[in-house]
């Protein structure tokens, strides 16, 4: 009983350096355990494949940089998706700490497959009033973004003469921290324009996110940082890309630190039962 | 191990390091990354707010425009979100913080009048349909079996909130039932909680070992 007792008052510090020292082994000598695509991820995935080269991707940075270790390697894996079929890629998003994010991505990832900015990819950059925001792009994409986020006009840009309005483009992936997400894209860009949307959120907010899946409302989900891995599993098995894969590479962490916790939940639940037990 | 020679990077790892030393104890140096966090949070938030809509759409075109580039009655038609703008600020002016009251009752009316529609048809109509019939119910086995379990758990759930009857008899069997797929739904919610601590965890330790200490690739 000592043993349980003293299991309850094991100082937390102790356990914080456990949990540290698992998940950081992993990432210096990795594992190999591997990542399986689940139907969720593999459904998104299929929906862009399936788009003939020429289209337009948007891609709705909803997140800001505390959410960045889970939503970003999605962002990067779309955006390599895309490009690799020769689809171009739009970027927006409805939260102003996000900007520098997409900024990023946009500076980078088309590089690596020969892209120009303005006719391959165009970031429009961030603006207030979520519903207003994507209705008026729904009417017309330069009402509500006259320039792009780097003060380039909207006509200057050799993609947006196809792109218009959000009918003219197939599908958009809403990579969503929480509000303003992706249901909000559902709310203004589905149920008013018949948009396609592909959600990839936070962990936090997968167990929200299952009910529109199930009724058909999203198209495919990613789910954390298991979900972005997913994706990135799907996009280098097509032969899209080679890029390091940084979701992957932390599979091996985030499997060892599960483990953990479950032992932990165990053990905490049966040492409070057997002291509980005595003392009554 | 190759490290950085980025000040940025130093930057972040150092206050990487501070934050993470709130798990030993409260102390001055977490307080710092604490505040400091939240002052670049606001004072980036209201750059970007001002560089990206109040510059562009609202002070280049109402001020420096020419009438001849903006139009005097687009002008006048920008003089309306600035006086509504203006009000907010007549919070911090007890004699005239009722004027408030104006952004207030058009944010609210507009809102409500763009949402309900749409959060109708999106969130209630298409979820009440989604409770049973989902895309390839009748497609396959397991797909009709999940959408009956989850027609099943919908409804007992829902009795379990209702509360004009004492639950007993097939209420109570409808209700205690609806409590197993509430518990199987915090259960999942808390599942993923773990999982996303955990990788936000793992992405402050990709970036110390990688990014700045150069152990990993």
């Amino acid at each position: 009983m000592k043993f349980f007792e003293s299991l309850l008052k094991l100082d937390r510090r102790i356990i914080y350096i456990v949990v540290g020292l698992l998940v950081m082994l992993p990432l210096i000598k990795p594992l190999g355990l591997g990542v399986s695509s689940g139907p969720r991820a593999r459904a998104l995935f299929d929906a862009v494949d399936a788009l003939p080269a020429g289209k337009t991707v948007l891609i709705a940075v909803d997140f800001d940089p505390s959410s960045m270790p889970e939503l970003y390697p999605m962002l990067v894996a779309m955006m390599r998706h895309a490009f690799a079929k020769d689809m171009k890629v739009l970027l927006c998003g409805l939260w102003v700490t996000g900007s520098g994010l997409a900024d990023q991505a946009a500076q980078t990832i088309p590089k690596e497959y020969g892209k120009e900015y303005g006719k391959d990819v165009v970031y429009l950059g961030w603006k207030p009033g979520v519903d207003a925001v994507i209705l008026g792009m729904g009417e017309n994409i330069k009402n509500v973004y006259p320039t792009d986020y780097y003060g380039h006009p909207l006509d200057s840009l050799p993609m947006m003469r196809d792109v218009q309005r959000l009918r003219d483009i197939p599908i958009v992936f809403a990579i969503s921290a929480g509000t303003p997400g992706y249901q909000d894209w559902l709310l203004y860009a589905q149920s008013r324009y018949g948009m396609r949307v592909g959600a990839g959120v936070t962990a936090v907010s997968a167990a929200d996110a299952y009910p529109f899946l199930q009724s058909g409302q999203l198209t495919g989900l990613l789910a954390g940082m298991k979900g972005g891995a997913e994706y990135e599993v799907l996009v280098q098995k097509a032969g899209y890309s080679k890029a390091y894969m940084p979701a992957v590479a932390a599979m091996d962490s985030q499997s060892l630190a599960h483990v953990v916790i479950m032992l932990l939940v165990i053990i905490g639940n049966v040492a409070y039962f057997a002291t509980r037990k005595r003392s009554s | 191990m190759h490290i950085s020679h980025s000040i940025l990077t130093w930057v972040a790892a150092v206050l990487t390091v501070g934050i993470f030393s709130f798990l030993w104890r409260d102390n001055p140096f977490y307080k710092f990354c604490e505040h400091l966090f939240v002052g670049v949070s606001v004072g980036y938030s209201i750059a970007l707010t001002w560089y990206n809509a109040v510059y562009p759409d609202l002070f280049n075109p109402l001020f420096l425009q020419p009438l001849s580039a903006v139009p005097l009655g687009k002008k006048l038609l920008l003089v309306i979100p600035l006086a509504l703008g203006l009000c907010y600020f007549c919070r911090f002016i007890p004699k005239v913080s009722w004027a408030i009251r104006f952004p207030m009752a058009f944010v609210l009316g507009w809102g409500m009048g763009v949402a309900i529609p749409a959060t109708f048809q999106t969130s209630i109509v298409k979820q009440i349909q989604g409770t049973f019939l989902t895309p390839g119910i009748f497609g396959r086995w397991d797909v009709f079996l999940w959408a009956i379990i989850s027609f099943i758990g919908v409804i007992c759930s829902v009795f379990y909130f209702f509360f004009s009857k004492e639950h007993k008899g097939a209420l109570r069997v409808a209700s205690e039932t609806g409590v197993v797929f509430l518990m199987v739904g915090f259960g999942a919610s808390f599942g993923y909680t773990v999982m996303a601590r955990m990788s936000l965890l793992i992405g402050r330790f990709q970036f110390v070992l990688r990014d700045w200490l150069g152990i990993i690739r």
